[in-house]
């Protein structure tokens, strides 16, 4: 297991308390002192789960850019993907080609591939079954694919999270 | 005031509209992947429709800063955590063999892991 770092936790307590601030939504001492106590507890027991890396790898501008980029280029994706989806359901479901590919994916460290995966899966008609890594440390998805338009890797790979990882190439390096 | 009002009308009616398409995809596709597959229509871009129209109109109409943050936690989880219940779902449904009746086009899957 993980020991519990001090960034980590800080940066547990600053989400954890800025989030009892929102709900509450009261400023009398008596709320604020209750929710820094709570929230630092809570930060002391889930840090080490909640934070594997660098606690503030967002404060840099260029990657805060970047995510605010990435969730844009996500909505068009994602609108685009919907789209073809209803597309597909009012004309009656019959239009459909699945299949489950084996995609290789360029990214580097959990988060990021993490984070890959879970955008793939929002996406309709695309939903990742699995992660594995060959001996070489290639990371592949395999993806469940409703209208399968290629079955070569690459190019499948290309048209279904293209976009989606030259995005997220750019938060996490 | 009332362009803004048609404007959260429009947002909403998308939503459902698309949480509509879904609904049909679950109860109409062939096999239970695809069925899975139209289920993320209601959950995206169904939720985030509905939740923009519900935040505008919390911000402009109601004017109450805890219903407005309230429903973007609500979009942030659904946003968050729906995919990984979906993979989960999938991963297990076809550990546990489930298949679709029509053979699939192609089946990296079962290649590497069915033994």
């Amino acid at each position: 297991m993980q020991k519990t770092k001090f960034p980590a936790v800080l940066a547990t307590f600053v989400l954890c308390y800025a989030f009892w601030i929102l709900l509450t939504w009261s400023f009398s001492a008596q709320e604020l002192a209750a929710g820094a106590i709570v929230s630092l507890a809570a930060a002391l027991f889930s840090a080490r789960f909640f934070i594997h890396d660098k606690a503030f790898w967002f404060l840099r501008p260029a990657r805060l850019g970047a995510l605010i980029a990435y969730v844009f280029i996500f909505l068009g994706e994602l609108i685009k993907a919907n789209v073809d989806m209803a597309k597909r359901c009012f004309g009656g479901c019959k239009n459909i080609d699945p299949g489950v590919i084996r995609v290789p994916v360029g990214l580097k460290g959990d988060y990021a591939q993490a984070m890959l995966a879970n955008s793939i899966t929002l996406t309709p008609g695309t939903i990742t079954l699995d992660i594995a890594e060959d001996q070489e440390g290639q990371a592949y998805y395999y993806i469940h694919w409703i209208d399968v338009q290629s079955t070569d890797p690459d190019q499948a790979g290309e048209m279904i999270k293209g976009n989606l990882e030259r995005g997220i190439r750019r938060i996490w390096e | 005031m009332t362009a803004l009002r048609i404007v959260i009308d429009l947002l909403i009616a998308v939503g459902a509209i698309f949480a509509l398409a879904g609904t049909i995809g679950v109860n109409k596709m062939p096999d239970t992947f695809s069925r899975m597959q139209a289920s993320t229509c209601t959950s995206t871009l169904g939720v985030v429709g509905v939740c923009l129209g519900a935040l505008l109109y919390a911000i402009f109409f109601k004017q109450d800063p805890a219903t407005a943050i309230k429903v973007v936690v609500i979009g942030l989880l659904v946003i968050t955590i729906n995919p990984v219940g979906a993979h989960a779902i999938m991963k297990g449904a076809y550990r546990h063999g489930v298949r679709p009746d029509k053979e699939m086009k192609i089946d990296d899957f079962r290649r590497d892991f069915d033994e």
